[in-house]
């Protein structure tokens, strides 16, 4: 288990993180969120031992993180990581042996991953050859190749089309169904939502949202209706309880303060013609993110 | 924690030697130290008058100049100004008019005519006739003799006894007395022969220090451009990392060093081959004559002491200057900046080279002997003083020891400074952070 305690870490004066806790167990895939600035860098490579917290600590499987523990995490930064003038098996050769692998060991599992994702025929081509695409692949290959206890996924679908996406995120449901802890960090709230069931968002530092996801929604009061049917929004709006619609082409969403507001909203619609849609929806977890961080994470 | 070191010092190695520019560089400088070396075999190949002989046509009207020009141009050759078989001195009986014709008649360069006449006022004469200008040597040569050739007259003419011109004729007998018991007289002639010797050493270890300081600067900053760094300073410290470069760039020198070497015998072996020294002054083979000289003048006695003491100061020098590359390239975040950062480091390199150059000229200058001891320019200036004896051992030793200090002041406040640089892709507030590393 991966246990971040109380950690706290000063760039000077400036507070980088503050009081950060949350734990990963194995097999389980956390998501850690937040704005750029907010900290989420500087957590990882607090995790990765590249920086000592200023207070707290960090532990995998009960032990402080040093050089011999590193060897068991894998980390897919968000820039390239990729050394660009040498080839797949260089870097992988590479990489591989600083974290304690062997040649054999490195060979036998690079090709099984290449097969994997589609890329053999990159094996003894100059990483600076490859498309955007396919680089990302060899990093997120670099990064699994010692089959990590802890993996740390910084925006890894940066690059990828949708068929690579899925390639990513089967080979990520699989490491985490053979026990890896996967620690996940992503700009796209829907993939976060696929993979994590438990998260953290963090701004400035500090937490602002932490949970199972399924608690986080529950949670969170405001839901939204959807409804279709011979009805006016101007109507909507005056309702109590009604924070918004949302006027689409063939339907209307309804923006409600809480789930108490949804009766209200049903008994007006009931009386009116040609309902044939009328479903209280969970909010995304990118409405949860952008009312708690207070703006919205695209940005 | 040791393998993984040894692994990437491995990778250092193979990163630049497994390059195609590396097999390029190598091609071309081993051409040029062979062409060097071979210059006057390359120039004669292409044709010229290299072996040209001069023939001196003497008229002598005075009836008692030839025979004292002719040995006058003996003794001048044999002074050193060129090889005694390349002029013949011939009496030529006839007329200037004919000799006039004769020389336009002839194809072939090099001959002269030297027409002596009865001067009241300077004794003699004479007249130097040729088809063309005349080259610099022949000039120097003929102007010495045909003045030694008048002065002779003269003094025979002044009713000098024939023992007593002799006595004037005969070269003065010099013996030198140094009281100073550690200078041997012998070492007296070494400035103009080292000189000569010493760039030709220390030049090499000047493009070295280049191409070390080059070497850490683009792989560091390589690794840091590509965010690569942060995968391997999560998997092996920044000691062991700082220690791998400068261990790898050190041997990648040693090789070039080795290689070097081995151009320069290659060079030798083909100018041995092709029987080289085609131009009279060979300049490759002057130095080896010089280099002759100075071990036969008891340099060579010095030299068992000089050379582990040179190299001992040289290899602590390239640890010194392979440490500082590294932490001014961890501080760079690209390498235009680590380009720029660089200029120093090879200024002062410069600076060590030419005051080697000048320690000749300015024999005894303070300046040069105390700049002797300084580290990272010391390499250069102090072996090159040594030999020259304008530097004791004492001196040496302290240029040794001052250079053993710099390297544990980079060891211990440098590798603060690398730590903190290596992860940092920011210029803003370097100085700053920098110095914050120094203090923690």
């Amino acid at each position: 288990m991966l246990k971040v305690e109380n950690v706290t870490k000063y760039y000077g004066d400036f507070k980088a993180v503050d009081n950060l806790s949350f734990t990963v167990e194995e097999g389980k895939i956390f998501g850690l969120l937040g704005v750029n600035g907010a900290g989420k860098t500087t957590t990882f490579r607090m995790i990765m031992g590249l920086l000592e917290p200023s207070s707290g600590k960090i532990t995998l499987n009960g032990k402080h993180i040093n050089y011999d523990v590193t060897d068991d995490i894998g980390f897919l930064t968000e820039e390239r990581s990729l050394m660009t003038k040498m080839t797949v098996l260089e870097q992988c050769e590479f990489y591989g042996t600083l974290k304690g692998m062997d040649k054999k060991d490195i060979n036998k599992r690079l090709d099984e991953l290449l097969e994997k994702f589609g890329v053999t025929e990159y094996k003894n081509k100059k990483i600076k050859e490859l498309s955007k695409g396919n680089q990302q692949k060899i990093q997120f290959i670099t990064a699994i190749l010692n089959n990590p206890k802890l993996l740390i996924l910084d925006e890894p679908f940066s690059g990828l089309d949708p068929f690579n996406v899925e390639l990513f995120k089967k080979e990520i449901t699989e490491m985490s169904e053979k026990g890896s802890m996967i620690i996940f960090s992503s700009h796209r709230m829907e993939h976060v939502e696929l993979f994590c069931k438990k998260l953290a968002v963090i701004t400035k530092g500090k937490v602002v949202l932490e949970g199972y996801l399924k608690d986080i929604k529950k949670n969170f009061r405001k839901k939204t209706i959807l409804i279709k049917g011979d009805i006016k929004k101007a109507d909507l709006l005056k309702l109590d309880g009604v924070l918004d619609v949302i006027e689409k082409i063939d339907e209307f969403e309804v923006k409600i303060k809480s789930d108490e507001y949804v009766n209200s909203v049903f008994e007006y619609v009931k009386n009116k013609k040609n309902i044939t849609k009328f479903v209280v929806v969970e909010p995304s977890l990118n409405e949860i993110f952008i009312e708690k961080v207070g703006e919205s994470y695209e940005k | 924690m040791k393998s993984k070191l040894n692994y990437l010092i491995g990778i250092s190695l193979k990163r630049k030697i497994k390059t195609k520019w590396f097999v390029v560089a190598n091609v071309l400088i081993a051409l040029v130290i062979m062409a060097a070396i071979n210059l006057d075999s390359i120039i004669t190949l292409f044709g010229g008058d290299f072996n040209k002989k001069t023939t001196i046509y003497v008229i002598d009207e005075t009836n008692k100049s030839y025979e004292l020009f002719k040995s006058n141009i003996e003794n001048a050759t044999l002074l050193g100004m060129d090889k005694k078989d390349n002029y013949k001195v011939i009496k030529y009986d006839k007329s200037i008019e004919d000799a006039e014709k004769k020389l336009k008649e002839k194809k072939e360069k090099g001959n002269i005519v030297v027409n002596f006449k009865d001067d009241k006022e300077t004794t003699i004469k004479s007249i130097i006739t040729t088809k063309s200008f005349l080259d610099k040597t022949d000039y120097t040569i003929l102007n010495s003799a045909i003045q030694n050739t008048k002065v002779a007259l003269a003094t025979m003419e002044s009713g000098v006894p024939n023992e007593v011109f002799a006595s004037i004729n005969s070269s003065a007998k010099i013996e030198r007395v140094v009281l100073d018991k550690d200078k041997k007289s012998a070492e007296e002639s070494m400035d103009m022969i080292m000189s000569t010797i010493f760039p030709i050493f220390i030049l090499p270890f000047f493009m070295l220090t280049l191409f070390l300081v080059q070497m850490i600067g683009a792989e560091v900053n390589d690794e840091k451009t590509t965010r690569g760094m942060e995968i391997i300073i999560s998997n092996v410290s920044p000691k062991t990392h700082f220690a791998s470069k400068v261990v790898a760039a050190n041997l990648f020198v040693l090789l070039q060093s080795i290689l070097l070497f081995v151009y320069g015998v290659i060079g030798l072996f083909i100018r041995k081959l092709i029987g080289g020294n085609n131009i009279a002054n060979g300049s490759f083979d002057a130095v080896l004559d010089m280099a002759k000289e100075v071990l036969k003048s008891g340099v060579g006695e010095k030299l068992i002491y000089i050379v582990p003491l040179t190299l001992l100061l040289m290899i602590l020098t390239f640890i010194a200057y392979s440490l500082l590359a590294g932490v001014l390239a961890s501080m760079t975040t690209n390498i235009e900046d680590f380009q720029q950062l660089q200029t120093p480091i090879i200024i002062i390199s410069l600076i060590g080279y030419y005051l080697a150059m000048m320690a000749g000229v300015f024999e005894g200058s303070i300046f040069i002997k105390v700049a002797a001891m300084i580290p990272f320019i010391s390499a250069i200036l102090a072996p090159s003083l040594l030999m020259l004896g304008q530097i004791g051992i004492i001196e040496m030793v302290i240029a040794l020891v001052l250079t053993i200090v710099v390297i544990y002041l980079l060891v211990k406040y440098g590798l603060k400074i690398y730590k903190a640089g290596i992860l940092n892709y920011s210029s803003t507030g370097l100085w700053k952070k920098m110095y914050k590393a120094l203090k923690d």
